[in-house]
């Protein structure tokens, strides 16, 4: 169970190994951001998608015909930049932003709540942006702005449910096991009702599906660039949490000993966490097993030290998302799959390998 | 901000509850710098309740508790970890963190929020490693060290707090005699050399008369008992408050006292055996006196006990025979303070105390005083006597003694016979009821 | 260590960022990005008004260039208005499911595909994702959508790419008129839209006088389950509300469930057979056809398929509310439960 003696340990030998693995994990995404702009429905060689890539980084100066002798298709050239550019840089980048809020809120809970299995989704919020989204197709609210007021629906239906929890979490039943339950059992009243309104609706059904499913396209750069803003400043105070955080994995009661309110913290925590999940999925609807297994892989490499885990839980989160849907690119050309069916079917035999691979005492692996 | 005449630790009137049940009642304690007072009772007498009220863990239902001169509940969570470092009595890790790090948890209270550690941080966890001797180990994992090692490792966490209060809960209970040792010599040290003022709840009364400076001992939540280790060891108090039958010793190289514990007070148990299950019945006896009382009480089915009486009375050979406790004297020494102790403690046992006719002098007198100790607390019956010189060599201190005990509520019987018929009749009747 | 010292004294030195300063410079940073990113390189602008402005079926108002040929088509429905009105070369698209996973056949039957000469050239993947690059390459210059795509996906893909959106969604029979009237406008084709209208209204009022003929003669209209689809449990059919219903309605028909409580029942063998309908007409087509539903409970002891009047339609004559559905799924119907009626 324990690993062996190691002896005398030069003070600071550990955060030089965090830093290494950050940068690893740095390294990989950059990779994958580099890499996955070449992959798409529309078959684009990869020298021309570089071209236009540099086109339009230096605003038309290099590469004035970025198309010169590649096939283009009826829409001709500024089809191309279009589906390069607008359609999948941006998705790139929304990947690589909802994957790291996902990965930083399910680091972040499963710290919350000493608890392996918590993902970003474990106090309700799926059920209550789903909700948010059927509120809003089931009685057809303000059509012809349904793109805005869909994910801000989704927004206020998942901050609503974390509101409920963050009360909880203030009062006496503020205890971990009495937030999880109040998570769990919000999150099964919430999908009773959503169940509900779908009965009288079926064709709403295939609307809500469509957000059940998960979708990374068809986003403007400018929502992308909300997403990106919510994720960045409510990951980052996450990841300043990372101290605190480890000290919770002693127990409320030591921590508290040591200086942390740890009362304080929980609330705070759960509250950056809902925000961030709320915004990484409103536009994106609900993508699964992201935020479960990007903090065991940091975990695996690194250890349970939370100022290591978070930011690295971001990078992979942020690296599986865009491998995903790399990966269903690959494994279905020229067609499209919901992203969220992609991250379960690989995540879920990655984080069984996990599991049963455990290496390190950590009690975080073992089931 | 901290008033440097306050005291460490203050308990005003101290009043704890868990819903119906009363944890502390009304502990006043104040703790004066670099002392290292111990905290000694049964399990669920108040110890750890304590200690968690004095690390504002909980509010109490009346009374205060200040840190140096700070209400502990005004204090912020970073203030209170400042003043007061805590090693629990058992702390289950889930990771196995090492030792470097686990003891670099402690600076938590001392970095602002954003910083990592400084070099000057890393320093101060690896000194405090060193300092419980584990400074070899720091890059071993805390799920990897044994018990001792990782009390010792919190230790050391407490240490990198620099808190001038250190507050331990039963450090020891975990950890082999050796490591028993080897922790609480390391925690005398600290109060010694370093000035850290030292609250620990220990179980065994013998390590912290060995170890502390003072010694308060915690009874039902409230405070019985407060003193040097010599002011509070006593059989007596070993009897009364924990139900142990024990004998005082001295430690012949340091002086301190501690107790060989024997056996139990008899505990409750239905008749016959005991009188209203409580305890057996002791007789005070002298020169053949209490005999017949012991040997009627033992046949009746009672189990009995007597005291003082010296080593050549045959008032002992009976007790002895019937395999009673006892409490003996050399013959013609005056009861000695090791002696009245036990007698104390037998006294304080016995569920009624007969004292039978037996010739009083100067030597044997402070049996009598000693019941007088008791009073009110146990049936007292005294075998019926007549006035006069032929018992009473004390020059009537005796006899004042017996009107006073009667005066008191002790009733007479005239002889064995009443004596068992009263001890019948005493059966089944509630025992708070009014004996006389 | 300065344990005797007064608590709170830390003699650490400190390297810190103040934390509001840092909060500060995270928030400038994001907000940079997404001003910079959005607006320096966004470079589209913003589209030229169209000639035309319509009002959809949502009650949108789009503004759309006037009479244009790359015209992308999201919906049998609306597929079987441009044919009829002549405008099949106008349509660059279709919508259809993952190509590797089915494609054109999945919204369109053979039968369709065959009559529109669709290829799969054309496909445009909207389920079950919406492919925003397939649509790019295409580039149409106007979509035409029923609800079977996410309504905030369609409008989202309208406004970050300025091409326009008309959504054609009737509530009713009548909204396939109004929808018709609507693409002439666009299209410039009034003549041909008009024909279609007279014919539609023909084919209406004729079903029109039917059912004024039978109540005025007091005959009840024939009972009728109509099932699109069979399964151990029992029978999905159309309730109140749905165009089946409609139809079943405008053909003088008495629908079994015509009083359920939600949309698309399902009724048990039980249920059937205590109504024991005068007529079965079950769906064909998308791979169902007569013995998908043979095996439903209680099926060889219903009369209506003892009688033999239990007939196979195209179920597309019930679902997809367009021309079709008047000029050849009314009649069909009608024939089936009013033999002998010209």
């Amino acid at each position: 169970m324990a690993g062996p003696p190691r002896g005398p340990v030069a003070p600071g030998r550990f955060s030089v190994r965090r830093r290494w693995t950050l940068a690893l994990l740095t390294a990989l995404l950059a990779v994958g951001v580099l890499f996955s702009p070449l992959l798409g429905t529309v078959a684009i060689a990869p020298e021309t998608v570089l071209r236009i890539l540099l086109h339009q980084l230096s605003s038309g100066r290099l590469f004035s015909d970025p198309c010169a002798g590649a096939p283009v298709p009826p829409s001709g050239c500024p089809g191309l930049i279009e589906i390069v550019w607008d359609a999948r840089l941006s998705e790139v980048v929304l990947a690589v932003t909802v994957g790291a809020g996902l990965g930083l809120s399910g680091g972040t809970l499963q710290g919350v709540f000493r608890n392996p299995l918590a993902d970003p989704f474990l106090l309700g919020l799926s059920s209550g942006g789903t909700l948010g989204t059927a509120v809003v197709v089931v009685f057809r609210v303000g059509v012809g702005e349904q793109n805005l007021l869909l994910p801000l629906f989704a927004f206020v239906g998942a901050i609503a449910t974390g509101l409920v929890i963050l009360v909880a979490a203030r009062s006496r039943f503020g205890s971990v096991e009495t937030l999880l339950l109040t998570g769990v059992a919000l999150s099964s009243f919430l999908s009773a009702v959503l169940a509900l309104l779908l009965v009288f609706s079926p064709t709403g059904s295939l609307q809500v599906d469509f957000w059940l499913l998960g979708n990374l396209g068809a986003l403007d750069w400018s929502e992308d660039g909300i997403v990106f803003g919510v994720v960045l400043v409510a990951g980052t105070l996450l990841v300043a949490y990372g101290r605190e955080l480890s000290l919770l994995q002693l127990g409320s009661d030591v921590a508290q000993s040591l200086g942390v309110d740890a009362r304080k913290v929980r609330v705070r925590l759960l509250l950056l966490t809902s925000v961030t999940t709320a915004a990484a999925v409103a536009f994106t609807g609900v993508i699964g097993f992201v935020g479960l297994v990007s903090p065991h892989v940091v975990r695996r490499i690194a250890g349970n030290d939370y100022r290591v885990v978070l930011p690295g839980a971001a990078l992979v989160g942020a690296g599986f998302l865009l491998a995903a849907r790399d990966l269903a690119l690959v494994a279905f050309p020229g067609t499209l799959l919901p992203i969220g069916i992609f991250t379960s079917f690989v995540g879920a035999p990655f984080f069984a390998y996990l599991l049963f691979r455990r290496r390190r005492a950590s009690t975080m692996g073992a089931p | 901000m901290t008033d440097p005449a306050s005291p460490p630790l203050r308990l005003r009137a101290l009043t704890v509850r868990y819903g119906e049940r009363t944890a502390l009642y009304d502990v006043d304690l104040e703790v004066p710098r670099g002392q290292f007072l111990a905290l000694a009772g049964p399990n669920g007498s108040g110890k750890t309740t304590l200690l968690r009220a004095a690390l504002g863990f909980l509010v109490p239902a009346a009374g205060t508790v200040e840190l140096f001169g700070s209400d502990v509940l005004r204090l912020s969570v970073v203030e209170r970890a400042r003043r007061v470092a805590w090693v629990p009595q058992e702390e289950s890790p889930r990771d196995d963190v090492p030792l470097a790090d686990y003891v670099l948890y402690g600076r938590y209270a001392h970095l602002s929020w954003l910083q990592g550690e400084a070099p000057a941080d890393r320093e101060e966890a690896m000194r405090a490693l060193a300092a419980v001797g584990l400074a070899d180990r720091s890059g071993d994992g805390i799920l990897s060290v044994s018990g001792g090692e990782r009390q010792r490792a919190i230790l050391a966490r407490a240490l990198v707090q620099e808190s001038p209060l250190l507050l331990l809960d039963e450090p020891t209970s975990h950890l082999d005699i050796g490591h028993q040792l080897d922790l609480l010599t390391r925690v005398r040290e600290l109060s010694r050399e370093r000035g850290v003022t030292v609250v620990a709840a220990l179980h065994d009364l013998n390590l912290a008369a060995k170890f502390s400076d003072r010694i308060v001992v915690l009874s039902r939540g409230r405070r019985v008992a407060d003193g040097s280790p010599s002011e509070v060891l006593s059989e007596e108090l070993l009897a009364r408050v924990w139900g142990v039958v024990a004998d005082l010793r001295r430690d012949p190289r340091t002086g301190a006292p501690y107790l060989l514990p024997h056996h139990l007070v008899p505990p409750a148990s239905p008749v016959p055996g005991t009188f209203l299950g409580r305890g057996p019945v002791h007789v005070i006896g002298g020169g053949g006196a209490g005999s017949p009382y012991l040997r009627a009480l033992a046949e009746a089915g009672y189990r009995v006990t007597a005291g003082a009486l010296n080593l050549l009375d045959s008032d002992l050979e009976t007790a002895e025979s019937l395999g009673a406790l006892t409490a003996v004297e050399v013959p013609f020494a005056p009861l000695g303070p090791e002696v009245r102790e036990r007698l104390r403690a037998l006294l304080t046992a016995a569920a009624a105390i007969v004292v039978a006719p037996f010739p009083v002098g100067p030597s044997n007198l402070p049996n009598l005083e000693e019941v007088r100790g008791v009073l009110g607390r146990t049936r007292l019956l005294l075998v019926r006597r007549p006035v006069g010189p032929e018992w009473d060599f004390t020059g009537g201190r005796a006899t004042e003694l017996l009107d006073e005990l009667r005066r008191h509520g002790a009733r007479e019987v005239g002889g064995v016979e009443e004596l068992l018929e009263f001890l019948a009749g005493e059966l089944g009747v509630n025992a708070a009821a009014p004996s006389a | 260590m300065h344990l005797n010292g007064p608590p709170g004294s830390s003699p650490s030195p400190r390297r810190t960022v103040p934390l509001a300063w840092f909060v500060v410079g995270l928030v400038v940073v994001a907000g940079v990005a997404v001003v910079g990113v959005a607006g320096y390189y966004d470079y589209r602008g913003s589209s030229p008004a169209g000639p035309v402005t319509v009002t959809d079926d949502l009650g949108r108002h789009v503004s759309v260039p006037s009479d244009p040929n790359r015209v992308v088509v999201l919906g049998p429905s609306i597929m079987d208005a441009m044919y009829r009105l002549g405008l099949r070369s106008h349509v660059v698209g279709v919508d259809c499911y993952a190509a590797s996973l089915g494609g054109l056949s999945d919204d369109y039957s053979s039968d369709q595909v065959a009559l529109w000469n669709l290829t799969p050239s054309m496909c445009v993947e909207v389920e079950p994702s919406f492919d925003t690059e397939g649509l790019l390459a295409i580039g149409p210059q106007l979509i035409l959508a029923a609800t079977i795509v996410s309504t905030a996906t369609i409008e989202q893909f309208s406004d970050t790419y300025h091409i326009p959106v008309v959504i054609l969604q009737p509530a009713s029979l009548g909204g396939v008129l109004v929808d018709i009237q609507l693409l002439g406008e666009i299209f410039h084709v009034g003549p041909a839209a008009s024909t279609i209208e007279d014919e539609l209204d023909a084919e209406l009022a004729s079903a029109a006088a039917l059912q004024a003929n039978l109540t005025g003669n007091g005959t009840p209209f024939p009972t009728v389950l109509v099932t699109y689809s069979a399964d151990a449990n029992g029978y999905w059919t159309y309730g109140p509300g749905t165009f089946g219903q409609s139809l079943i309605e405008l053909a003088s028909g008495a629908s079994i469930s015509a009083n359920s409580t939600v949309s698309w029942p399902e009724l048990s063998g039980e249920q059937v057979l205590a109504s024991n309908p005068e007529y079965i007409v079950y769906g064909m087509g998308f791979g169902l056809n007569e013995s998908s539903y043979t095996d439903g409970p209680f099926w060889s002891q219903f009369t209506a398929t003892q009688d033999g009047h239990a007939v196979g339609l195209d179920s597309n004559y019930f679902t997809e509310p367009d021309p079709s559905m008047i000029l050849e799924g009314l009649p069909a119907l009608i024939a089936v439960l009013h033999p002998g009626s010209a």
